[in-house]
């Protein structure tokens, strides 16, 4: 009657282990000491990067036509692959009365650090083969880089002021472009000229991620730096005609003259690099912390072995599925090589970060950053 | 320095109003409810976040805030309790108390606090009790202010935000939920930072726990 | 609104019931409206308004814009209405596409921007290039029905309330100065519109109301949710002190006597004037106890006439 029931060990395929059960799969790996991508606990993968000649400043563009992209970059790290693109606009400042006989006063803001620092709009998107709304994740990148790019105080405010030229035509009908600085050297400024408006370049930055495999935040954050390092800025002049245009109009009894936008016109031939804070340019790296569970160890030979292991570890630039769906526990750290931190976000889900980790990982940060650095 | 009402709102399960400093923000909580079928997870409770500012239309600064404190209430709800279903954690802002454009670490840590009064109002199971607080460095003697205004916060070098996981009656740091810092700032002045940040959370527990001793007395005041 | 909400058969029953015996749960009249608590927040423009269980929240918040090109002279004025799950799981995060929600804020938009309660030229600084932008955001809080007559009153109080920043312009540029540099300037407000909502409720079949004789439909002033959920009909009346009538908007429901209507505007001026007032009130309160040093901090000086 009683049959016996045979219980016989399954064995897997290591991709299906991987799908069905992602913690186990891991820590399966790490009892061994490799991860699922076979690098060590605290090993980054190898970044490419290039500008993908991409910008229509750059001398071998592949584009320059239409193109309005003013800075690029091309990072590949894995199979993942971000492509950063910056496009700019000008916008109209609004200067105070006061500020009128004294020009406008470049000074140090004491009292509003952000005020001193120009913004960047990044806009991420993962591509998944779909089009629609922007999810969850790729909002919260976005805001997150455009956080971490105005508190680190990497492009001055400054930087994006527009020193706005002046597009005039003599007699014979040829054009001249005089841009104010630039004529200070023979000391023939147009005087009869002066600008009573202000203008600034503002940069937007287009971040698109391919093949999405792991956290993205500093992949996106350092091939936004790269791009920003390439960034040249086009000068903008208007024309002599336009300065004071004014068009009466009138309206149920009232009248006023008001007075038309000027038209800044970009010179496509003409431009400038961004000048950036290079003392605030700092790489992002990111960690994981997961406990071991001593359940799912592989036996060992070595008997001491097994005393030595620490219940959780560090694991560096989280990468796969796998990696992914088990970590609970994150740190993410943008720094320079010499420790001067700009961003540093620690999750903790289910795993505890110590104190040990948190400095171990700004450690392998800073060299990271080094590292990066080179590759400028 | 912090204030908080219970049951302030009818037709949701648990409500607070925390005020801290400049900053009022109320949080509602509705739950376990049944999810959408997309929202459902087979063995846990799904959470719903919805931050919406004090001024203007919800933008990618409040997702960014709903990401964040996701984060931190995710580990310390007893989640396994309530699969397939659903809890819906909306926070409204009345008083920023800080320049929305360039910071929020103000309105998130009244979010987070807010949030633990709010869930313990609603009867969800936590497993650990848990409390924030925002932080600022000021100028250049790198002085570490807690909670700090609104024209000091524009000042700091660097802002940071810290969320502790407490345990043993909110006197014992379990693990950090979140530490979020931006600005300027060095290892050094980081890790003091995390020290000052831990002694004011433990704090800003025992008044978190004040707050939900007297809701008790009241809700039991028939006995 | 509140769709997804559910009586039972009882009891709905139990309230139709009670009604036609003349009693509100609430134990109010038919033609009363619940409390009115209005309380104001640390900064200008910031106020919630309660009635009965609602709760609404609403923000004034200004900032400087380009008018549009066909109205140089004019300012913006936006009002937001997004509901969250805060006031009731039956509402859904930032959709506004439900019809209640959109009839809410249509009429809410058409009571106070549309009749020109807030002086838009006011908001010019300089014509046709720089102007303010004025948004009211509503943030329903808690819902126990009334959200139309309540938000009216929280955009209204907000707006009278609020204070923006002094401007002085000169040419073309244009300095804003801080609340603490120089006093701040109350918006123009020109009347204040008050909405009634009506509920009516039809005890007999509906065959009988369109048809018959008797006409004995019961009208209720200011439904709670309960009251809401179960009404044939609605009729929203938008009125100011001066007897004006802003709006009527009454969208299907049950069809209704036209001399109906003109008793209902009737009841709903005497809400609007006692509204009126005591929002009148209260501001003059709460500007009291702001100026409570005032006197102290003024260089005025006794003057011998």
């Amino acid at each position: 009657m009683a049959e016996s029931v045979e219980i016989r060990p399954m064995t897997f395929h290591r991709e299906v282990l991987a799908r069905i059960a992602p913690d186990l799969y891991m820590q399966r790996h790490l009892s061994l000491g490799l991860r699922p991508s076979l690098r060590a606990f605290e090993e980054f993968r190898n970044v490419e990067i290039s500008d993908g000649r991409l910008s229509c400043a750059s001398e071998d563009s592949i584009n320059r036509e239409g193109n309005n992209i003013l800075g690029s970059n091309v990072l590949k790290c894995g199979k993942t692959m971000v492509i950063t693109s910056i496009t700019g606009g000008v916008v109209e400042e609004n200067i105070p009365v006061k500020s009128e006989e004294n020009e406008i006063v470049e000074s140090y803001n004491e009292t509003d650090r952000a005020a001193n620092f120009g913004q960047v709009y990044p806009v991420v998107e993962v591509e998944r083969g779909r089009v629609g709304a922007p999810t969850d994740e790729e909002m919260t990148l976005s805001q997150r880089i455009y956080n971490c790019i105005l508190h680190s105080g990497l492009v001055p405010k400054t930087a994006l002021d527009v020193a706005v030229g002046v597009r005039s035509t003599d007699a014979e009908g040829k054009t001249t472009i005089t841009y104010s600085d630039e004529q200070e050297a023979d000391g023939a400024l147009p005087t009869t000229f002066k600008f009573r408006r202000k203008w600034t370049y503002t940069l937007y930055a287009k971040i698109q991620v391919f093949s999405r495999d792991g956290p993205l935040f500093e992949l996106c954050w350092n091939s936004l730096l790269y791009a920003l390092a390439n960034t040249k800025i086009p000068r903008a002049f208007v024309d002599e005609r336009t300065t004071d245009l004014k068009i009466p109009i009138s309206m149920r009894g009232r009248s006023a003259a008001i007075r038309e936008t000027f038209d800044i016109i970009c010179d496509p031939t003409s431009f400038l690099p961004l000048r950036l804070n290079t003392s605030n340019k700092a790489f992002a790296s990111n960690f994981a912390v997961i406990d071991l569970d001593p359940e799912v160890q592989l036996p060992k030979d070595d008997d001491d072995m097994q005393d030595s292991m620490p219940s959780s570890v560090l694991l560096a630039d989280i990468q796969g599925e796998a990696e992914e769906a088990s970590v609970t526990s994150t740190i993410s750290v943008v720094t320079d090589g010499v420790g001067n931190l700009k961003h540093f976000k620690a999750v903790g889900g289910s795993s505890k970060i110590t104190m040990d980790m948190m400095r171990n990982s700004i450690k392998l940060a800073k060299l990271r950053a080094s590292d990066l650095d080179r590759k400028c | 320095m912090l204030s908080a009402q219970t049951g302030i709102l009818e037709q949701v399960d648990g409500s607070c109003k925390l005020q801290c400093g400049e900053t009022t923000v109320i949080c509602s909580v509705t739950g376990p409810i049944e999810p959408k079928a997309r929202q459902e997870l087979p063995a846990q409770l799904a959470l719903e976040i919805v931050v919406r500012p004090c001024r203007g239309v919800p933008s990618t600064r409040e997702k960014l805030l709903e990401d964040q404190v996701r984060g931190v209430i995710t580990p310390v709800l007893a989640r396994y309790l309530y699969p397939r279903q659903l809890a819906q954690v909306c926070f409204q802002i009345l008083e920023s108390g800080e320049p929305e454009e360039n910071y929020s670490v103000k309105e998130l840590s009244a979010c987070i606090n807010a949030a633990f009064v709010a869930i313990v109002d609603a009867g969800i199971g936590l497993k650990f009790s848990f409390a924030s607080v925002p932080l600022s460095v000021l100028g250049e003697d790198e002085q570490i202010c807690v909670d700090p205004s609104q024209t000091d916060l524009i000042k700091s070098s660097s802002t940071h935000v810290l969320a502790l996981q407490l345990a043993a009656g909110g006197q014992k740091v379990e693990n950090i939920l979140l530490f979020e810092s931006y600005g300027d700032f060095t290892e050094k002045s980081m890790l003091q930072v995390l020290q000052s940040g831990e002694k004011a959370c433990v704090e800003t527990a025992l008044e978190l726990r004040k707050v939900i001793q007297h809701k008790i007395q009241q809700d039991f005041v028939w006995r | 609104m509140a769709k997804d909400i559910e009586i039972s058969t009882s009891e709905s029953k139990f309230l139709i019931e009670a009604l036609r015996q003349g009693l509100r749960p609430d134990l109010r009249k038919f033609e009363e409206i619940r409390d009115v608590g209005i309380t104001f927040g640390k900064d200008y423009g910031d106020v919630t308004v309660t009635m009965g269980k609602t709760k609404v929240h609403c923000r004034i918040s200004c900032s400087i814009a380009q008018p549009y090109e066909d109205r140089p002279f004019e300012g913006l004025f936006y009002i937001s209405t997004e509901t969250s799950p805060m006031a009731g799981a039956q509402f859904e995060n930032g959709n506004n596409t439900g019809e209640d929600e959109v009839l809410c804020s249509r009429i809410i938009e058409k009571a106070v921007r549309r009749s020109g309660a807030l002086d838009v030229e006011g908001l010019c600084i300089v014509a046709g290039s720089k102007c303010w932008a004025v948004r009211a955001d509503v943030h329903f809080l808690d819902c126990d029905g009334g959200f139309i007559d309540v938000s009216c009153i929280a955009v209204m109080c907000g707006l009278l309330h609020f204070r923006k920043p002094d401007v002085t312009v000169s040419g073309e540029q244009v300095t804003i100065h801080p609340v603490e540099e120089r006093e701040p300037v109350p918006l123009g407000v020109l009347h204040i519109p008050i909405c009634v909502t009506f509920s009516f409720f039809n005890p007999e079949d509906a065959e009988e109301n369109i048809k018959g004789e008797s006409n004995n439909e019961i009208c209720l002033i200011d439904a709670t949710l309960k009251e809401e959920l179960l009404r044939d009909g609605t009729l929203t009346v938008t009125l100011n002190k001066n007897r004006e009538v802003v709006q009527v908007s009454k969208a299907g429901g049950l069809p209704m006597d036209a001399l109906t209507l003109m008793d209902c505007c009737h009841k709903a001026f005497k809400i609007t004037e006692k509204l009126t007032d005591k929002i009148t009130e209260v501001l003059k309160k709460d500007i009291e106890s702001r100026n409570q040093h005032s006197a102290m901090l003024s260089s005025e000086n006794a003057r011998v006439s």
